[in-house]
């Protein structure tokens, strides 16, 4: 986490500071930061789809916040194929792990390759 | 709209007044360590992202960049003296619209399209329009929604991806 916040320049103090995230803005624990929990979420796409798919279009809702240790699951269903353009529509969702809690749905397109 | 104070009394009139116009604009050269340093943060081993050579065969001319690296490219450098006692700049969130009644912020989703890949050296500007400013009524208490589109677009005038996103703001 800490460095997410540095790779995106991102200096709150909710995501590396546990004393400022519990004692200042009463919050449990330090927060997962929700561009971290959505570059999750599309790299469970991007794995899905390998090097010759493409990811067309995401989208996400942020419904919660993850906490350090929380293990998150991803997770996607198809629902529509168009054959003719190689496009497919996703419904994803990210949830916590142990309770279920939903933490992200979404919808995505992607572009398969063709068999040769 | 603009009398109708007690249905929209969370939004100021400075705040409507941005409704259609452009929030803010930025530049940013794509540098390819960069983008790498966020996938090897996000644990994405990509070699899409990583090996040219890997990439090549997959149709691609160079290491891409992560599609969801691209609101970084353009984030310029704060002035560190300059900073809210909790780290964020100040003047960050809700851009130059200031909605001073719902000072806590939240985003609330994101629906990106991507046109085109995106390589190791490209300039991209990104243009930031307000669509909606709206209050709405939650279980918790009003808050005000405000949605906003992102256009991105490389130095040859092409559009790589467009963004709609949602901020939540609450009193």
């Amino acid at each position: 986490m800490f460095f997410f916040s540095a790779a995106t320049y991102n200096g709150h103090r909710i995501h590396y500071d546990r004393s400022w995230a519990t004692e200042v803005e009463g919050y449990p624990e330090l927060l997962v930061q929700g561009p971290l929990q959505s570059a999750l979420l599309a790299r469970s796409i991007t794995d899905w789809i390998g090097g010759r798919g493409r990811l067309l279009r995401l989208s996400f809702q942020n419904r919660a916040v993850a906490y350090p240790g929380d293990p998150m699951r991803f997770e996607g269903t198809v629902i529509a194929v168009d054959v003719e353009s190689g496009t497919v529509e996703l419904s994803v969702l990210a949830t916590k792990g142990g309770s279920g809690e939903v933490l992200m749905p979404g919808t995505a397109t992607v572009r398969l390759p063709r068999r040769a | 709209m603009n009398g109708d104070t007690t249905h929209d009394d969370l939004i100021d009139d400075e705040a409507r007044a941005r409704i259609g116009t452009e929030l803010s604009r930025g530049t940013g050269t794509v540098v390819a360590k960069e983008f790498q340093r966020w996938a090897a943060s996000v644990k994405d081993r990509n070699p899409l992202y990583f090996d040219a050579d890997y990439a090549r065969s997959q149709g691609y001319r160079d290491v891409v960049m992560p599609p969801m690296y691209l609101g970084q490219v353009t984030q310029g450098v704060y002035d560190l003296d300059r900073l809210r006692p909790d780290g964020i700049p100040l003047g960050d969130g809700a851009g130059d619209v200031a909605l001073a009644r719902t000072p806590k912020r939240l985003a609330g989703g994101e629906e990106i399209t991507f046109h085109e890949p995106v390589y190791d050296g490209d300039v991209i500007t990104a243009v930031r329009v307000v669509e909606s400013i709206e209050q709405k009524q939650g279980r918790s208490g009003p808050f005000v929604m405000m949605r906003s589109r992102v256009t991105y677009t490389r130095q040859d005038g092409s559009v790589v991806a467009e963004a709609f996103g949602t901020l939540i703001a609450k009193p």
